[in-house]
């Protein structure tokens, strides 16, 4: 099947001398989420940000749907919907000219968008907030903004980086829900958390990023095998793969 | 203590080392220009003003208005900040000699904002009240005096906590204001002046000196003041630099959303959608846009000289067109508009258009300002010049400066 996601012999960093990535390689096909696992400074920002285009690979690339950014920058930014770690929003805009700016910059239609937004405020209970600027959102509410607009964008690719922070217990189940229905849908998913009991249950696959170098990754039961730990849960196996680094 | 005194001066300096910082910045700006402009077109026009006045003009109210305002406005500067909350209440009982060294460095401040209108207005007052500059330099020296008391006194008053109580101070301050400036401008004999002097300070020593055995200072209320009052500045070196501090204030301006009804649901708009937004509501560009359509058409109906017109109308327009080149800056530090998939190019197409469109704007408001104060045939010329200026500075400079 056709990758929606290829990352391949990627390294990367900030400055070419220092590079913080070293020879990444993974995939996302459609149906899938896949669970991006590290501790604090393991590469995880910097991996999605080489996903998304904002920092150029010293070797090795990023594909979306076959096709690199360089190869043509509109099919490959199209395709792909962020929701970053801190809510990204423009304080001169309202929520609802929120939505409607991302849905003419992706280029979809009037109605289709009117209608999308219209069911996610519903879903996360936003409809009271439309016409409000974000200095008056708490951090949760700025966070459901970013999430609306990665929905309602409908891509095949979504790239979640600590989605969880800051949502209040409804909004993290709509936001899982959603996440699922994308799935079966037929969307790859790639998210970034600390929270591994989450990801353990919604995640089918996993990569666990040490010092900018892939140290595992699978399923769960492949991760169990490769570790020989056969009853461990994620945390176990997140704790024996940073301890190893450790000491190794 | 010397470390209380220590922390002022430190306070001081750094709240200066920024000030200078952007009053360099706006000294070196365009619009110092506007104001030597403005002082040589004042300076001719005002003694034309003086001689057209008319005889019943309420001179001396004009003078007592202006005046009562200016001593009876203005806090006490205190640098404090939200952080001190924590940290100052613990040393309040020490911190009096920090208290006074504000008191004072607000009354010098505050008295060179009393001498800038007294200098201005000399001439209207040499014109139609007394002739003796002796006489206006006591005055000077007297609201300066009143200036004192009014801080001293206002800083006590601080220390209510019911705002209703320092709005009822207030109010008792500018009767007392009222009475001792009208009786400064209408020349009342000394012992008047005298004796309002010494009812002032009574009330000082037996009243507003007493308010802080009971009460202590509000802490909140002084970082409240102070943040305005570094807002007011930052606000206004705005209009001429960049303030980054200042960027978080919107203003929604509701009524202007009617503007936006012209575009059109389609993705090349997407940046115009952007930028004509963040135009009406952000960082004050609209409130520069504005002042200087305001300006220039206040400058194009008072001057009479041909070529001032076109030199007039053609300055303003360039001084709109640099505002509004930054502009284009405004998303830069966005990360999420890289990731839109719509190309660079179509951002500095959305900013030209917007550009020329507001400009067009101006131009037609400077053209009609003139035919009506001058005739068509003026007018005419100043399209002309305005409009030059109008194409050239979008479409061929900034042009030029990004390829």
């Amino acid at each position: 099947m056709d990758n929606v996601l290829e990352v391949s012999g990627l390294t990367g960093g900030y400055q070419r001398s220092k590079p913080v990535l070293h020879d990444i390689n993974f995939s996302i096909q459609p149906h899938e989420i896949v669970g991006l696992i590290g501790l604090n400074g393991a590469g995880k920002s910097t991996t999605i940000k080489h996903i998304l285009g904002l920092m150029e690979p010293h070797e090795g690339g990023v594909k979306i749907h076959g096709k690199t950014l360089a190869e043509n920058m509109e099919a490959y930014r199209s395709k792909m919907a962020y929701i970053p770690e801190t809510p990204l929003l423009y304080e001169e805009l309202t929520l609802w000219e929120h939505l409607e700016l991302t849905a003419m910059a992706y280029g979809i239609e009037e109605e289709t968008f009117k209608k999308r937004a219209d069911e996610l405020l519903k879903e996360f209970r936003m409809e009271k907030m439309i016409r409000w600027f974000p200095s008056h959102f708490s951090k949760g509410m700025r966070q459901k903004v970013m999430i609306m607009c990665a929905f309602l964008v409908n891509p095949s690719l979504y790239v979640a980086d600590e989605p969880f922070v800051g949502l209040d217990p409804l909004g993290i189940k709509s936001f899982l829900d959603h996440m699922k229905k994308m799935k079966e849908k037929g969307c790859g998913i790639l998210m970034s958390t600390h929270i591994l009991a989450t990801a353990e249950k919604y995640c089918d696959r996993f990569i666990l990023l040490h010092e900018g170098r892939i140290v595992v990754k699978g399923t769960m039961e492949e991760l169990r095998q490769q570790l020989q730990l056969p009853n461990a849960d994620l945390d176990d196996i997140y704790v024996a793969v940073t301890e190893e680094g450790r000491h190794g | 203590m010397d470390n209380v005194g220590n922390l002022w001066r430190s306070r001081r300096a750094e709240y200066w080392g920024m000030a200078i910082k952007y009053l360099r910045l706006i000294a070196n700006s365009g619009f110092l220009f506007t104001i030597y402009l403005l002082f040589i077109f004042g300076s001719y026009y005002y003694g034309e003003f003086l001689l057209w006045l008319p005889e019943d003009f309420p001179t001396v109210w004009v003078f007592v208005a202006l005046f009562s305002w200016l001593v009876t406005r203005g806090r006490v500067r205190t640098f404090v900040k939200d952080a001190d909350l924590v940290y100052l209440p613990p040393l309040e009982s020490r911190m009096k000699p920090y208290f006074r060294s504000s008191i004072l460095y607000s009354w010098m401040m505050e008295t060179f904002w009393l001498a800038l209108p007294i200098l201005v207005l000399a001439p209207l007052f040499f014109h139609r009240l007394s002739d003796s500059g002796t006489l206006l330099l006591a005055i000077l020296a007297l609201l300066s005096g009143l200036k004192l008391w009014n801080l001293a006194s206002g800083f006590e008053e601080q220390r209510f906590q019911e705002n209703s109580k320092v709005i009822s101070h207030t109010a008792l301050r500018t009767v007392l204001n009222v009475s001792m400036v009208v009786a400064l401008f209408t020349f009342q004999p000394l012992w008047v002046v005298v004796i309002l002097a010494l009812i002032l300070l009574v009330l000082y020593l037996f009243y507003f000196n007493k308010i802080n055995d009971s009460h202590a200072v509000k802490w909140d209320r002084l970082a409240r003041i102070e943040d305005n009052t570094v807002m007011t500045f930052y606000r206004v070196a705005n209009s001429f630099t960049d303030v980054p501090q200042l960027k978080a204030a919107v203003r929604p301006r509701r009524y202007l959303n009617r503007m936006f009804k012209g575009m059109n649901y389609d993705q090349k708009n997407t940046y115009l959608y952007m930028y004509s937004r963040s135009f009406v509501r952000s960082n004050d560009y609209f409130g520069i846009f504005i002042r200087l359509t305001f300006l220039g058409s206040l400058f194009l109906s008072i001057v009479t000289l041909t070529w001032g017109l076109w030199v007039i109308s053609g300055l303003f327009i360039y001084m709109t067109a640099i505002q509004l080149k930054t502009l284009k800056a405004h998303f830069r530090t966005s990360q999420i508009i890289d990731l839109y998939p719509v190309s660079y190019e179509e951002r500095t197409r959305a900013h030209l258009k917007l550009m020329n469109v507001l400009l067009v704007f101006q131009v037609v408001v400077f053209f009609i300002v003139s035919i009506i104060a001058h005739g068509l045939t003026e007018a005419v010329s100043v399209f002309i010049a305005a409009a030059l200026v109008a194409f050239i500075y979008p479409n061929v400079i900034m042009k030029r400066q990004s390829a």
